[in-house]
């Protein structure tokens, strides 16, 4: 048996199952939206195919300006909801010596509850018709001049689509920050305090810097969460009213499987893991700092010196 | 040893590959019970899905058990036809499907997947059982028809008898007159009209009352076919009477959808609601007791459609995959012809075919009278706009409709945005 585990052939086949559905269910697909994002097809015949043609017209298109945007404001208002709430949350839970698993569990809460649940309390909170709760507030307040019909509203909706999937994923964001944190040796906070550092001081100069790998990995997912964003948006407004709140994700699935233009739907997909791909690279360089480039850089040549001798 | 264990992982791993590989057929010949499936977009538990179901089994039954249907419902269209836009794109159509005639039904008819209904019923003697409105609802603008109709409706304008008594308010006959009335309304504080814009249907209804009007079904078909401009006459007048109706709407109408548009006039907060007969049941009390009635779609002199032509309608049909179509489902249908108008009717529905109101079962006033109204309905009938738009120009439509109704847009944006993509789709 040890013989086996000893071989580098025998890890090949037990990687190879996994490595196998990982090709089926990630590589196949984007593979294929790559290669159908340079064809014509309606879902039936034959595929034709056109060059760079949807690509052209995926940069003349407005309601693909206008999603690329409405994707823009829709990533800033979640991920900071997300990282922001998140984060402050995980920080106060810190300073709670009782009763934390409780309010960990209660704000853990929405992350598990269904899409279409959420987008049906949401939709009930935003409603004229019945009176929803926020128009309700608002005038019990003496603000009923705020009160508005919040999703078909051109000014608001696209804030309202974006509330609810901030909202939603903030708990966990919560739950890996404060990890992050209680994890970080009380010792150092010490040494800071002797050295006269106030909480604030603690917090920023010492705890945050010392989660950064926890922070990078937050603002990872919560991004590329956001440029996928679809179903909240999708299920709220369906991009409407107009185009006003469309995201590129819903109208890529709009394109391709309400308008049948698979290969024009496909090639928005591309842009999207394009886009994707491009932030998660910024963000990456963002957070390596000058040292660890260097150090980097370093490593590199050492071994490309030894590779040499 | 370690040789058996490589291998053994080995074949494990393609045997498991081979699997998921595996095409998944609709059509089973499982032994010798034949198992048909229906992808159907009808509401679960509603008339035509039990009276379907009681067939099939009855069927089954007579068939010993060697004959089953398997029923996959998705209510809701909008993801029911994308579904099945993926299921026809993966090569694997159901035996039996749910669809308009709509232009992605006739690439179905092109790449000759669906079973000529029309030859079907014609071979068999059949298509004289049926309404001829029911049929004639489910032909392509050049006479060929491909879908089986399961109902038949007419839609109407329901109305709240005592908020319009309160405010001295007569049935409009004409457009001008209904427009009067909603103005009377609003300006009383009364919600004139609930609509069901999640759904984005019922606004587009309103969009088609006009040219319909006008010009019966042409302007549409000309508009479908690129022959025609939103911004034609006919079509500002159709915007026209959208912009001018839209504010009476409920607010927020956009993102209400319809059960609550429904409920908003049923509990009295909005005075009028257009929906079509398949609501008879939910209307039925409130109509006994005289608290609603309704009246058809409003004319006004010189149109070109009367006053009893409006929208007929055989809703979705159904369709059969030219592959599977064999003498066994064929048997089944002609069962399902034989069967249905009765049973359906029983439920308090409309029949697409012939029935005589049977006597072992009460119907009530409103059916009754509904009834009558649909065996007294003009040769013009319209024709909902979906089914004669390209999915993507159709998309277009009811997105920026929305807006239009609600004040957001101006006709000149709404007629470029509907030119353009119904251009893009006959420039093909």
């Amino acid at each position: 048996m040890k013989g086996v585990i000893r071989d580098k052939k025998a890890f090949l086949v037990f990687l190879l199952p996994c490595l196998l559905f990982y090709l089926f269910s990630v590589f196949y697909p984007i593979e294929e939206s790559i290669r159908l994002s340079f064809m014509k097809w309606g879902g039936l015949g034959a595929k034709k195919f056109v060059g760079f043609q949807n690509y052209i017209k995926l940069f003349q298109d407005k309601v693909f300006y206008t999603a690329f945007f409405n994707n823009l404001i829709y990533l800033a208002i979640v991920v900071c909801m997300q990282v922001l709430i998140g984060l402050l949350f995980a920080v106060l839970l810190t300073y709670i010596r009782r009763g934390a698993t409780l309010i960990k569990t209660l704000y853990y809460v929405p992350c598990i509850i269904t899409t279409v649940a959420v987008t049906q309390m949401f939709r009930s909170m935003y409603a004229v018709q019945p009176e929803g709760i926020i128009n309700q507030v608002l005038k019990a307040f003496g603000l009923g001049r705020f009160a508005t019909s919040w999703l078909t509203n051109t000014k608001t909706v696209l804030a309202c689509v974006s509330i609810p999937e901030g909202w939603r994923y903030s708990g966990l964001y919560m739950v890996i920050f404060y990890a992050a944190l209680i994890s970080v040796d009380p010792e150092i906070c010490e040494a800071a305090r002797v050295d006269g550092a106030n909480a604030w001081q603690t917090l920023f100069r010492v705890k945050i810097p010392m989660i950064k790998e926890v922070l990078l990995l937050v603002l990872t997912m919560a991004l590329t969460g956001a440029l996928r964003g679809f179903d909240i948006p999708y299920i709220l407004t369906n991009g409407g009213p107009g185009n006003v709140s469309e995201l590129m994700s819903t109208y890529m699935y709009k394109k391709a499987f309400g308008s049948n233009q698979f290969g024009y739907g496909s090639a928005i997909a591309v842009f999207i893991i394009v886009e994707s791909m491009l932030v998660v690279a910024i963000l990456n360089r963002i957070f390596t700092s000058k040292d660890e480039i260097e150090e980097k850089k370093s490593l590199r040549r050492t071994r490309r010196s030894k590779a040499r001798s | 040893m370690r040789k058996k264990l490589i291998s053994a992982a080995l074949a494990l791993t393609f045997a498991m590959s081979a699997l998921t590989a595996g095409n998944v057929t609709a059509y089973a010949d499982d032994g010798d019970v034949t198992t048909v499936t229906w992808y159907a977009s009808r509401p679960v538990d509603g008339a035509i899905d039990k009276t379907m179901r009681e067939i099939a089994q009855q069927y089954s039954d007579e068939h010993d058990g060697k004959w089953k249907m398997e029923v996959i419902t998705e209510a809701d269209r909008p993801s029911y036809l994308s579904k099945l836009r993926t299921l026809v794109a993966g090569g694997n159509m159901p035996d039996i499907i749910d669809i308009d005639a709509t232009p992605y039904c006739q690439e179905l008819v092109d790449a000759g997947l669906l079973v000529d209904v029309k030859k079907f019923l014609q071979d068999e003697n059949l298509y004289d059982s049926y309404q001829p409105t029911a049929l004639k609802y489910q032909e392509f603008t050049n006479g060929t028809m491909y879908t089986l109709p399961l109902e038949y409706h007419v839609e109407m304008i329901w109305y709240n008898k005592k908020i319009f008594a309160d405010n001295n308010l007569e049935v409009p006959k004409t457009m001008d007159e209904w427009l009067d009335v909603c103005a009377k309304l609003k300006d009383a504080g009364i919600t004139p009209i609930a609509v069901d814009g999640v759904d984005r249907w019922p606004v587009l209804r309103y969009l088609a009352f006009m040219p319909f009007r006008e010009s019966g079904n042409d302007y549409i078909i000309n508009l479908s076919e690129g022959k025609a401009s939103m911004g034609d006459d006919i079509g500002k007048k159709a915007i026209d009477f959208m912009q001018k109706i839209g504010p009476y709407f409920q607010d927020g109408f956009g993102a209400t959808d319809y059960a609550t548009a429904q409920a908003m006039f049923l509990d009295g907060q909005a005075a009028m609601y257009y929906i079509g007969d398949w609501e008879i049941a939910a209307m039925q009390d409130e109509y006994q007791n005289g608290d609603i009635g309704y009246f058809y779609l409003p004319t006004y002199d010189g149109a070109k459609t009367a006053a009893n032509e409006f929208c007929v309608n055989s809703g979705i049909g159904m369709a059969f995959n030219s592959e599977t179509f064999d003498d066994k489902t064929k048997d089944f249908i002609k069962y399902v012809i034989a069967n249905y108008g009765k049973l359906y009717a029983e439920k308090d529905q409309m029949s697409p075919i012939k029935t005589e109101l049977s006597t072992d079962h009460e119907y009530s006033d409103l059916y009754k009278s509904v009834y009558n109204d649909m065996n007294n309905t003009g040769e013009n009938f319209l024709k909902p706009w979906d089914c004669y738009l390209d999915s993507n120009s159709c998309q277009v439509m009811e997105d920026n409709l929305l807006l239009l109704a609600a004040g957001d847009q101006g006709p000149d944006e709404f007629i470029n945005l509907v030119d353009s993509a119904i251009a893009d789709y006959t420039n093909q």
